[in-house]
């Protein structure tokens, strides 16, 4: 395997989405929720 | 120059105020929610001349300023800050020419808050039909304010209104009656305590117990000489408050508007009498529910087969015009499907949001929820529950949202607790994949064969895990809650398209939103689990296995080598890992590997079997004929069984697999508790119901 | 006739007399559930729970546990 361009994005992409799940689900404190004004629909 | 003007709008829940909000702001609407807390905030803009725009809030519909509910403080928290950023510069009263009377409460109410107010009278065009004349310009007069007739429906008065929030300086701040008059002693002391403050808004500090700025009640007790009351004193003024505000709407409208009773009967009374009726009722609500679900299946597949056939075009079309490598892979074999499976599921969840929405329109919904009433009640559920249950076979993101009108908190967290049981769209692909591999073909009678049988009976057994749940609940929580429940039972009228389409554009991306980065980021996770491997076999796969069968004829070799490679790939390793927990409910390593991956989104269960067969293979053969080719490595029979089968449908009719769901659950009940209590009580009766039927069916 | 509006029977009006504020909630009054104001049964769902009234003009439902705190005089029509 080599260390192109490609391999890197993938790698990037994945540690991404570990922190964005482990931010949605371990970290107690964070208000995933901040909509004041903005556009959440959730 | 640009001017801003910050407009409130508020009145009765089912005045039309959204349909007048969404007049005033056709799309330029936002969603979201107010900080902290649950309640969903609309907002949104108005150009109202050159140059001058109104941001209007949509706050919640309540029937008076005293708030019983979250929503309703909200009310309060908007109006009585001045810091607030959407304390506003006017206040529009929506109410309804049927209902004014009840309607001109909570504009009194208003009135005393020393904020510019205009009162809008809507579904104006009702008037004449009713049989109600109002003498506008003394009503006008006697309420100290501007009045504008509208009917949203037929859109008329709507530049009346934007011109009358333009110019809001020449609006009274004057308040309509002095209600202050019920205990002079009391209110003056309170007013000579804190002169600067309005009287109305230090009377609400104390009987709402909110805090605003540097006044609260606790303030206002500590502060002065001022003695304040105890809280069965502060009732009954409440009461005696309730009353003089009455006392002056009866004389306003006797002077000013006159009903003919003879035109005032309608349709609501036959059409009541009907929907609400003993045996009727239920039978027409029955007949309702199952036309809608026979029309989302019909009317879905077309589209699903299309948003299908679409994905994996995109999916080809990537892979042919990108240069080879794993971030096309990446693209191709994991993002792709991953967001197709999400995508497909919007039909259906559009369909059921649509009827859903129709039915709370046209006002037949509160009718449905005063029949079922009781009967949700013996499983410690509201009647209020049913909008949410019925939701939940959508996906019960949005039906834990739908939620948040009951009043109730202990018959408002079961029915969050148990919505998950009932069977969501996400399930179906699961179960039709299982269904049609090992459930036989045959019909019973002309029109029911086995295979929808099944699916019903998989229906009805999402529903019972839900009512029993309920039950069991309701009966070992010990919980502190008032019973209070009170439903207004609107006029019936046609719903308008507007305002469900709207609807039902918000319902829908509250699930994309929800559901949506979670999948995404999941499949990111799984497809690069299973296309790394830490060993030199993950690498050396296929020379590996082609020297495994060096001196044989073998077709499939490429599929062996996916095979043998997916194995020794991280995800392999995981598989294996958990393996003697599931072998005894029928499963191999594989299934493991998708069951774990469907905790993410349960139609992830499907794509994953089908990222796990096609992982590098460059073949296209269906995903059924690979899964019924598997072989149990254990005793060599087909790993697909009738057993195996019912087994899975079990597992996934009660596991609580889908993090979206955990995440609205812990957002709405505030903390981790519950989720976490859900998760394991569902996934401990989802692994027993499997064990047991597989260890007794094999 | 003095009663409460749990034992109204369909179609019956009555005058409220009183509303006993520890058990009813102020919500219900802003509703129009005051002493002086007319009721109505209209509907009742089965074992009469809930209730569907006309109470001063509004149309709403209220379970029969909190009806039987307000207490009505029948009038005789």
């Amino acid at each position: 395997m080599d260390f192109n361009f490609q391999t890197i994005i993938v790698v990037l992409l994945f540690v991404g989405a570990v922190f964005f799940i482990i931010k949605k689900f371990f970290i107690k404190s964070s208000e995933n929720n901040n909509c004041g004004s903005g556009n959440c629909g959730c | 120059m640009a001017k801003q003007i910050n407009v409130s709008l508020i009145g009765n829940p089912n005045t039309g105020k959204t349909s007048v909000f969404n007049l005033l702001t056709k799309l330029n609407q936002q969603v979201g929610n107010y900080p902290g807390i649950t309640v969903e905030r609309k907002a949104g803009v108005c150009k109202l001349s050159r140059g001058v725009k109104a941001h209007i809030i949509d706050l919640p519909g309540t029937y008076s300023l005293n708030a019983s509910s979250l929503d309703e403080n909200v009310v309060i928290e908007v109006l009585l800050n001045k810091n607030d950023k959407d304390y506003p510069d006017v206040a529009v009263v929506v109410s309804d020419v049927e209902n004014i009377k009840r309607n001109l409460l909570l504009f009194t109410q208003i009135k005393d808050l020393d904020i510019p107010t205009i009162l809008v009278i809507n579904m104006a065009d009702q008037m004449k039909r009713k049989g109600i004349t109002i003498d506008i310009p003394e009503l006008e007069k006697r309420l100290n304010t501007k009045i504008v007739l509208m009917s949203a429906r037929k859109k008329q008065g709507i530049e009346e209104l934007k011109k009358s929030i333009e110019d809001y300086k020449k609006l009274s701040v004057a308040p309509c009656l002095d209600a202050f008059e019920i205990d002079p002693e009391y209110f003056g002391g309170l007013r000579r305590a804190f002169p600067k403050q309005s009287l109305y808004k230090l009377w609400l500090v104390i009987t709402q117990d909110v805090n605003f700025a540097n006044i609260s009640r606790k303030t206002i007790s500590d502060t002065s000489a001022f003695q304040t009351r105890k809280e069965s004193e502060l009732k009954r003024l409440q009461q005696k408050e309730t009353i003089k505000r009455y006392q002056f709407i009866n004389e306003t409208l006797k002077a000013t508007q006159q009903i003919d009773i003879k035109n005032a009967k309608g349709l609501r009374a036959s059409l009541d009498r009907i929907l609400i009726h003993k045996v009727w009722g239920f039978a027409i609500f029955f007949l309702i529910l199952l036309f809608i679900f026979q029309a989302i299946y019909d009317w879905s597949s077309y589209p699903m087969d299309m948003i299908d056939a679409g994905f994996a075009a995109l999916s080809d079309f990537f892979r042919a015009s990108l240069p080879a490598g794993p971030l096309t892979n990446l693209l191709v074999e994991g993002i792709i499907p991953g967001i197709g499976g999400i995508v497909i599921f919007i039909p259906q969840i559009a369909f059921l949001f649509l009827f859903i929405s129709i039915l709370e329109e046209s006002g037949y919904m509160s009718r449905v929820v005063f029949i079922m009433d009781r009967l949700m009640r013996r499983f410690g559920l509201s009647g209020k529950s049913i909008v949410p249950l019925i939701s939940g076979t959508a996906c019960a993101i949005p039906a834990v949202m739908a939620t948040r009108n009951i009043e109730n908190w202990k018959q408002r967290l079961i029915t969050i607790l148990v919505v998950p049981f009932t069977t969501c769209s996400a399930r179906l692909p699961v179960y039709l994949i299982i269904i049609s591999l090992v459930i036989p073909k045959e019909r019973i009678t002309w029109f029911v064969g086995y295979q929808s049988l099944t699916l019903m009976l998989l229906y009805f057994i999402g529903f019972g895990a839900a009512l029993i749940s309920a039950w069991l609940l309701n009966k070992f929580m010990k919980m502190e809650s008032k019973s209070f429940f009170v439903v207004e039972m609107p006029n019936y009228k046609i719903p308008l398209f507007k305002n469900v389409a709207i609807n039902v554009f918000e319902k829908t991306k509250a699930f994309i939103a929800g559901a949506g980065k979670i999948i995404l980021a999941i499949s990111i996770i799984l497809w690069v689990l299973g296309s790394f491997g830490p060993t030199d076999k993950f690498s050396n796969a296929k020379e590996i296995v082609t020297a495994q069968y060096k001196d044989q004829e073998v077709d499939d070799l490429d599929t062996k080598i996916s095979s043998y490679r997916l194995e020794h790939s991280y995800m392999g390793y995981m598989g294996k890992a958990i393996e003697p927990v599931v072998r005894p409910l029928g499963y191999d390593w594989k299934i493991g590997i998708a069951i774990i991956s469907s905790f993410a989104a349960r139609e992830v269960f499907v794509s994953t079997l089908a990222t796990i067969y096609s992982v590098g293979s460059e073949e296209e053969e269906t995903i059924k004929n690979r899964m019924a080719s598997e072989i149990n490595p254990v005793n060599g029979k087909p790993l697909f069984n009738f057993a195996t089968g019912i087994s899975l449908l079990l597992f996934y009719a009660f596991a609580m697999q889908c993090a979206s769901t955990i995440a609205i659950v812990k957002k709405e009940t505030n903390g981790w508790m519950w989720p976490s209590v859900q998760f394991v009580f569902m996934s401990s009766l989802a692994y027993i119901a499997a064990l047991v039927a597989y260890q007794f069916l094999k | 006739m003095k009663t409460t509006i749990a034992s109204l029977k369909r179609g019956q009006k009555a005058i409220i007399l009183s509303v006993s504020t520890d058990e009813i909630p102020l919500k219900l009054l802003e509703m129009g559930c005051l002493p002086g104001n007319e009721v109505m049964l209209l509907e009742t769902a089965p074992f009469s729970c809930p209730m569907y009234l006309n109470i001063n003009g509004s149309h709403l439902a209220i379970r029969k546990e909190i009806a039987t705190h307000i207490s009505v005089e029948i009038v005789n029509s």
